[in-house]
C-alpha cells in the first residue's frame, strides 16, 4: 500500500514539475511574456499598448509568478489549455485528435512486435544454443541499432517508390498506417524477442514444466498451457514501458511519414513557436507516460510482491 | 522507467548470470577488484568484433582531414546528384559535394557529441550514485525520486522543450542528451555500492579511517566498473542514434556544419533519384551504433562468465 501511495506521489510530482516547466516557456523566452500569453487566451496578437495594459490586468498577468501558475494550472485542469498561435483554435481538441493518431500507431506497432517476438523468443528458447537461436538472437540484437530515420526512408523506397504498393506519407486509411507501424515496430520487436527468449528459458527449467510433461501432456500442449503463459509477463511489462515512451517518442517517424500525431504536432509547434500547443503536448505526453508506467508498476506489484523489493534496489 | 531505459534493462536480463552486483565471495578484500581482472584475455566474439569495428570507424574519422578526397563543403554544381564513380566513390549530393568526404567529416560531429554527453552522464551518474548509496537517508530518497521523475520524460520531448526555451545550439543538444541520461548510471552505481557497502572490506576500510572518497575510488569504483562499462557501451549506441535523430529533425547540428543525421534529412527529397544519398549516412549511423552495442553485449557476456567462475 505504501508502495502504491509512493508511486502516485511520484506521478503527481512529475505532473506538477512538467506543468510548471511548460508554464514557464512564455516567461523565459525573449520578448514580452504578457503579449504571448494573451495571444494564447484571446486567440489573436494584441498590438495596441493600451489594450495590452488593460488585458494584462484583466487576465492577472501583473500578479506574482506563483499565483499566475496556480490559475493557469486551474484552467488547464478544466481542459482549457488556451488557443494555438498558428490556427487560433483551442488546443485541447487538436491535442486529443493527435494523441489518438499517435496512440493507434503505437498500439498497432507494439501488438505487431509482440505477435512476432513471443513465438520467435519461444523458438529460440526451445532450440537454445542451435544455429537458429544464434541467428535470431544475432539479428534482433543488430536490429536494435537500426535508426528509425533510416528504416523509414528505406521502406518508402522499397514499398512506395519501387513497388508502388503503399503510400509514402500522409494519413488516409489503413494503407498509410502500414509503413509507420512497421518502422516503429522493429526495435521493440527486437527487445521483446530477447526478453521473451530469456524468460522462456527460465520457464522451461521450472519444475511445473517437468510436472506437466510427467502428467502426459505433449510438448506442444505444455508450451501452450504453461510455457507461453508464464513467459509472457515480462514481455507485457516491457510492452507498457514502450507504450509509455512511444506516445511521445515517435516524433521522427511522424515527421518522416507526415502523420498528424502528437509528436509531429509538438515538433511543428516548436518550429513555429506555438507556445500553447507545446505546453499542451508536453504535459499530455509526459502525463500519459507516467500514468502508464505507474499503473504497470502497481499492477505488477499487485501480481508479484517480490517485485517491490527488487525494484527498490534497482 | 522510460523506453530508453530498456536498453540497459534487458541487456542485463538477457544473461541470467549477469545480475549487476558481482556475487559476494569469502575472500572479500581480494575480490574487491577481482571481477575486473578475472576473465581478461578471454574476449567473447561480440566484444572483439564490436571493438575492432569501432576502432576502425574511430580511426577513419580521426584521420578524416587526411583521408577525405575532397573538402566536405566543396560544391561542384556541374556534378550534382551523381552516382558512384572513380572520382566520387559514394557519389555527390544535391550541391555536388562528395558524399564520402562528408560522411567522414560528419561522423566526427556525431561521434564527438555522443562521446562527450556519454562521458558527462556516466561520470555524473556514477558519482551521484556512489554518494547517495554511502550517505543514504533523505538524500538517497530525494535523488531516487528525482530519477523517477526524470525517467518519465521521453528524451525527444525534453529536446523539443529545450529547443522551445533555448533555441537550437550546442548547449541545447548537450543538455537534451544529459538531463535524463545520467539516471541509469546513477541507479546502477548505487545498486553496486549498496550491495557491497555492508561487506567486511568496506567496514575494515572505515575502521582504518579511510575517507569516503578513498572508499569510493578504491573499493566501489573497481567493483562497479565492469557493469558500468558494459552499460556505457550499449548507451553509446543509443546516444549516436539520438544525436542523428535530433540532427535529422534540424534540432542538432546547425548549418554550415553537418553530421550523419542532417545529411540523411537533406537527402530525403532525392530518395527516388539517388537512394545512395540516404542509404550511406544511415548505414554509417547503423554500423557505428552496432559496433558499440556489440561491444557492450560482449562485455556483459564476459562479466557473466567471470561471475559464474567465482
Amino acid at each position: 500500500m505504501l508502495y502504491v501511495l509512493r508511486r502516485f506521489a511520484v506521478l503527481v510530482t512529475t505532473l506538477l514539475v512538467a506543468s510548471f516547466l511548460v508554464f514557464l516557456i512564455p516567461y523565459v523566452t525573449p520578448g514580452d511574456p504578457a503579449a504571448r500569453i494573451l495571444r494564447a487566451r484571446v486567440g489573436d496578437l494584441v498590438q495596441d499598448p493600451q489594450t495590452l495594459a488593460r488585458l494584462r490586468v484583466e487576465y492577472g498577468l501583473d500578479r506574482p509568478l506563483l499565483q499566475q501558475y496556480l490559475s493557469w494550472l486551474g484552467s488547464a485542469l478544466q481542459g482549457d489549455l488556451g488557443r494555438s498561435f498558428t490556427n487560433g483554435t483551442e488546443v485541447l481538441p487538436q491535442l486529443m485528435r493527435a494523441l489518438s493518431v499517435t496512440a493507434s500507431i503505437a498500439v498497432i506497432a507494439l501488438l505487431l512486435a509482440l505477435f512476432v517476438a513471443v513465438p520467435l523468443g519461444a523458438v529460440c528458447a526451445v532450440r537454445r544454443g542451435t544455429p537458429l537461436d544464434g541467428a535470431i538472437t544475432g539479428v534482433t540484437q543488430a536490429f536494435v541499432a537500426v535508426p528509425e530515420y533510416w528504416l523509414g526512408p528505406v521502406l518508402v523506397l522499397v514499398f512506395a517508390l519501387q513497388l508502388g504498393v503503399l503510400p509514402s506519407s500522409g494519413w488516409h486509411g489503413v494503407e498509410s498506417m502500414v509503413l509507420p507501424c512497421l518502422t516503429v515496430a522493429l526495435r521493440p520487436m527486437s527487445y521483446f524477442t530477447q526478453v521473451a527468449r530469456s524468460s522462456m528459458i527460465e520457464v522451461l527449467e521450472a519444475p511445473y514444466i517437468t510436472a506437466a510433461r510427467g502428467r502426459g501432456l505433449s510438448f506442444a500442449q505444455t508450451m501452450l498451457r504453461h510455457g507461453l503463459r508464464n513467459s509472457v509477463l515480462p514481455v507485457l511489462t516491457l510492452f507498457a514501458v514502450w507504450l509509455a515512451g512511444l506516445l511521445g517518442g515517435s516524433v521522427v517517424v511522424e515527421v518522416i511519414f507526415a502523420v498528424p500525431g502528437v509528436g509531429r504536432q509538438m515538433y511543428d509547434a516548436v518550429i513555429n513557436n506555438d507556445v500553447p500547443l507545446i505546453q499542451g503536448g508536453v504535459v499530455a505526453v509526459v502525463g500519459l507516460a507516467v500514468l502508464i508506467t505507474t499503473l504497470t508498476d502497481v499492477l505488477y506489484t499487485a501480481i508479484n510482491p517480490n517485485a517491490r523489493t527488487s525494484r527498490v534496489r534497482a | 522507467m522510460s523506453v530508453l531505459d530498456v536498453f540497459g534493462d534487458d541487456a542485463r536480463r538477457d544473461e541470467p548470470g549477469a545480475a549487476p552486483p558481482p556475487s559476494p565471495s569469502p575472500s572479500s578484500a581480494e575480490t574487491a577488484t577481482a571481477p575486473a581482472r578475472r576473465g581478461r584475455g578471454t574476449w567473447p566474439p561480440a566484444l572483439l568484433a564490436g571493438s575492432v569495428l569501432f576502432g576502425v570507424i574511430a580511426t577513419l574519422l580521426l584521420l578524416a582531414p587526411w583521408l577525405a578526397p575532397y573538402p566536405p563543403a566543396q560544391q561542384d554544381l556541374v556534378a550534382r546528384l551523381e552516382g558512384s564513380s572513380a572520382a566520387h566513390l559514394l557519389g555527390t549530393d544535391h550541391l555536388g559535394r562528395d558524399v564520402l568526404s562528408r560522411l567522414l567529416d560528419g561522423g566526427r560531429f556525431s561521434l564527438a557529441v555522443a562521446s562527450v554527453t556519454l562521458l558527462i552522464c556516466a561520470v555524473t551518474g556514477t558519482l551521484v550514485g556512489f554518494v547517495v548509496a554511502r550517505r543514504g537517508g533523505w538524500l538517497d530518497t530525494v535523488v531516487m525520486r528525482v530519477t523517477d521523475i526524470l525517467l518519465a520524460f521521453p528524451e525527444m520531448v525534453v529536446a523539443l522543450f529545450l529547443v522551445a526555451i533555448l533555441g537550437t545550439g550546442d548547449l541545447t543538444l548537450v543538455l537534451a542528451l544529459t538531463i535524463g541520461g545520467w539516471t541509469p548510471f546513477c541507479r546502477l552505481a548505487r545498486g553496486v555500492a549498496l550491495e557491497i557497502n555492508g561487506r567486511d572490506f568496506i567496514e575494515a576500510a572505515q575502521a582504518l579511517g579511510c575517507s569516503g572518497w578513498f572508499i569510493i575510488r578504491r573499493h566501489l569504483l573497481p567493483n562497479a566498473l565492469p557493469p558500468l562499462l558494459a552499460h556505457a557501451a550499449v548507451r553509446f549506441g543509443h546516444k549516436l542514434i539520438t544525436v542523428g535523430a535530433l540532427s535529422f529533425l534540424g534540432l542538432g547540428v546547425q548549418p554550415p556544419f553537418s553530421d550523419w543525421g542532417s545529411m540523411l534529412s537533406e537527402a530525403i527529397p532525392y530518395l527516388d533519384r539517388l537512394p545512395m544519398l540516404v542509404l550511406a549516412p544511415g548505414a554509417a549511423i547503423f554500423i557505428a551504433a552496432l559496433s558499440v552495442t556489440l561491444a557492450g553485449r560482449g562485455l556483459e557476456t564476459r562479466r557473466a562468465r567471470a561471475g559464474r567462475s567465482t
